[in-house]
């Protein structure tokens, strides 16, 4: 890790930035943090900015209007400065082709003024974390499969101890096997760097992240843990219901509970009918529905809540008006 | 400044491990070779004012049009292309210190080419020569014509720098340099060859003109001339095409 220095309260901020390109605006008046050792989702639809933001954070683009700064200091003013604090690693994770892995680590290294005396140690240190010393250490990057490119893109960027790593889909081409270790690495990380994250793999994000910044047509539309935005976003309840019932005993024995609550078929199972209910935001009924159709005689085989993921909570949000969103 | 070693010493390696080094090699000493060789047999037909050594030097426009571009048409071109500049980017490393880092590499590789062209004319004394005849080439004028190649080149080179940082096609930069190159050397000539002196609102192209007389150049050096004029010329050439190299760089987006 660098040396001491006074802990930041954000290890990253965006503060109102924006980026026009003549009268197009890639990116509007987008403002988050991310906390010191946290792991941040930066979600959104395809073209809605995430990458051009994360080059602006990076350094490697110029904001039209705005501050970014990492670990305190601005990208803007003092580049070379933040940049000693942070790793980037691009979407399309550009290598050189005809360097051997620990050679291009190597050279990373001390370009990114790791010790020299400890050049040798770090490269094999992070060749050891990404799984790469026994399979690619002597082999030109131009002969390695996607998932080694992008494990040396990994292994470049944790190099040398940043304090922030922003990872533009990371896992981006990936087999299963491959997405499964890479996210363990991510995880190892929490606590240590600041790690801000892109991916269009919801369920990834979902399971490593900490928080979400989801934006849409270059406008922030939620920002939070995935529970508030939970709350915030999918306030109303649904559950699934398999039953020997029909639907009009079934929204009888719900509206005695909950007058507004509503019924949807969904395909039955093996002859059993199964439903949808849904009731409306802070219903007392989310509570009690299953005794109340136990009370009204319904036969049931299941009722269960419906978890709402991150899937949900990015479709929500996506769905929303820019400017909605509540800072949190 | 660490930085800039770490990517000179990685620039040179680059260059000696890639084929298109070694291509420009083949090309430019079989260039060469043939022009010395045909050089030498002109010489021994009909003895005229210049040497050998003298004619070929004269040709070094040849390896300069055609092998130059070569060598720096990938330098940013293709790192654009493949994303790999950006990458560089991200690092504290400066856009300065990667392109004065390719500037010096590709420089320091036109120089030992030029190097490697020496064991013609030296091979063709030791096998032809009798000591103290100076008639198949004055070693003085062979080095002073190389001192005239090491110096135009840093302008020569820059150049070729400047055109690889404005486009990301490597055949593009290669074709823009050989216009820049040619314009840059036949400019002197061409303004040189204007009647000048009968048209009087021309007349400030005159003091110009004699400046940039590459040719000139060439024969002032390889008679051990040293003249500040065409230095400056070529040091305030190779910076600006430089710093502009640097902010076409550091403005890529």
């Amino acid at each position: 890790m660098n040396e001491a220095a006074p802990l930041p309260e954000a290890a990253v901020v965006a503060e109102k930035l924006t980026k026009r390109y003549g009268s197009l605006t890639a990116v509007e008046d987008l403002s988050f943090s991310v906390a010191p050792g946290e792991i941040v989702g930066f979600l959104g639809p395809n073209g809605a900015g995430k990458s051009t933001t994360m080059r602006i954070l990076s350094g490697t683009m110029s904001g039209t209007s705005g501050r970014a700064s990492i670990w305190g200091v601005s990208v803007a003013l003092d580049p070379a400065g933040a940049k000693r604090h942070l790793a980037y690693m691009p979407e399309n994770n550009p290598l050189p082709e005809d360097l051997r892995v620990e050679e291009y680590l190597t050279l990373r290294a001390r370009l990114k003024d790791v010790d020299p005396a400890r050049v040798d140690e770090r490269v094999r240190k992070v060749m050891d974390d990404c799984d790469l010393t026994r399979r690619a250490s002597g082999r030109l990057i131009g002969q390695l499969s996607k998932g080694f490119r992008q494990r040396v893109g990994i292994a470049d960027a944790l190099l040398a101890e940043p304090r922030v790593v922003i990872l533009d889909e990371p896992t981006i081409g990936l087999d299963p096997h491959q997405i499964l270790g890479i996210r363990d690495l991510i995880r190892s990380l929490r606590g240590k760097m600041a790690v801000l994250i892109s991916s269009h793999i919801l369920h990834e994000v979902e399971q490593v992240c900490d928080k979400v910044v989801i934006i849409n047509r270059g406008r922030l539309v939620a920002q939070g843990r995935t529970e508030d935005l939970r709350r915030e976003l999918l306030p109303e309840a649904s559950f699934t219901v398999v039953t020997r019932a029909d639907e009009a005993a079934l929204l009888a024995a719900c509206r005695a509970t909950e007058p507004a609550a509503m019924v949807a078929a969904l395909p039955s199972i093996g002859g059993w009918n199964s439903f949808r209910i849904a009731l409306p935001a802070g219903s007392p009924a989310r509570e009690t529905l299953a005794g109340a159709l136990i009370a009204a005689g319904i036969p049931l085989r299941e009722v269960a809540e419906d978890r709402f993921g991150l899937e949900d909570i990015f479709l929500a949000a996506t769905r929303r008006a820019p400017g909605e969103a509540r800072r949190s | 400044m660490r930085h800039f070693r770490t990517l000179l010493a990685h620039e040179l390696r680059t260059a000696a491990l890639s084929w298109n080094t070694w291509a420009a090699a083949g090309l430019f000493l079989a260039l060469m070779g043939g022009i010395h060789f045909f050089a030498l047999v002109e010489g021994s037909r009909a003895p005229g004012d210049r040497t050998p050594v003298e004619s070929t030097l004269w040709f070094f426009w040849l390896p300069l049009l055609c092998v130059l571009p070569l060598l720096t048409m990938r330098t940013f071109a293709e790192e654009r292309r493949s994303g790999t500049l950006a990458a560089l980017l991200t690092t504290p490393a400066s856009a300065a210190a990667v392109v004065w880092a390719k500037f010096l590499a590709t420089w320091i590789v036109w120089v030992v080419f030029w190097l490697l062209f020496t064991l013609f004319p030296f091979l063709t004394v030791q096998r032809l020569g009798t000591p103290g005849d100076l008639r198949l080439g004055d070693p003085s004028i062979l080095w002073g014509g190389l001192c005239f190649i090491a110096v135009s080149g840093l302008l020569h080179v820059a150049i070729g720098i400047l055109c690889s940082c404005v486009t990301r096609s490597s055949a593009l930069a290669a074709l823009l340099a050989f216009i820049s190159l040619l314009a840059m050397t036949a400019a002197g000539g061409a303004l040189e060859s204007l009647p000048i002196e009968s048209w009087e609102w021309l007349g400030w192209l005159r003091e110009p003109a004699a400046h940039l007389r590459t040719f000139g150049h060439l024969q002032d050096f390889a008679a051990g001339i040293l003249d500040s004029r065409p230095i400056v010329l070529y040091g305030t050439g190779t910076l600006l095409c430089l710093g502009l190299a640097i902010l076409s760089v550091e403005g890529q987006e």
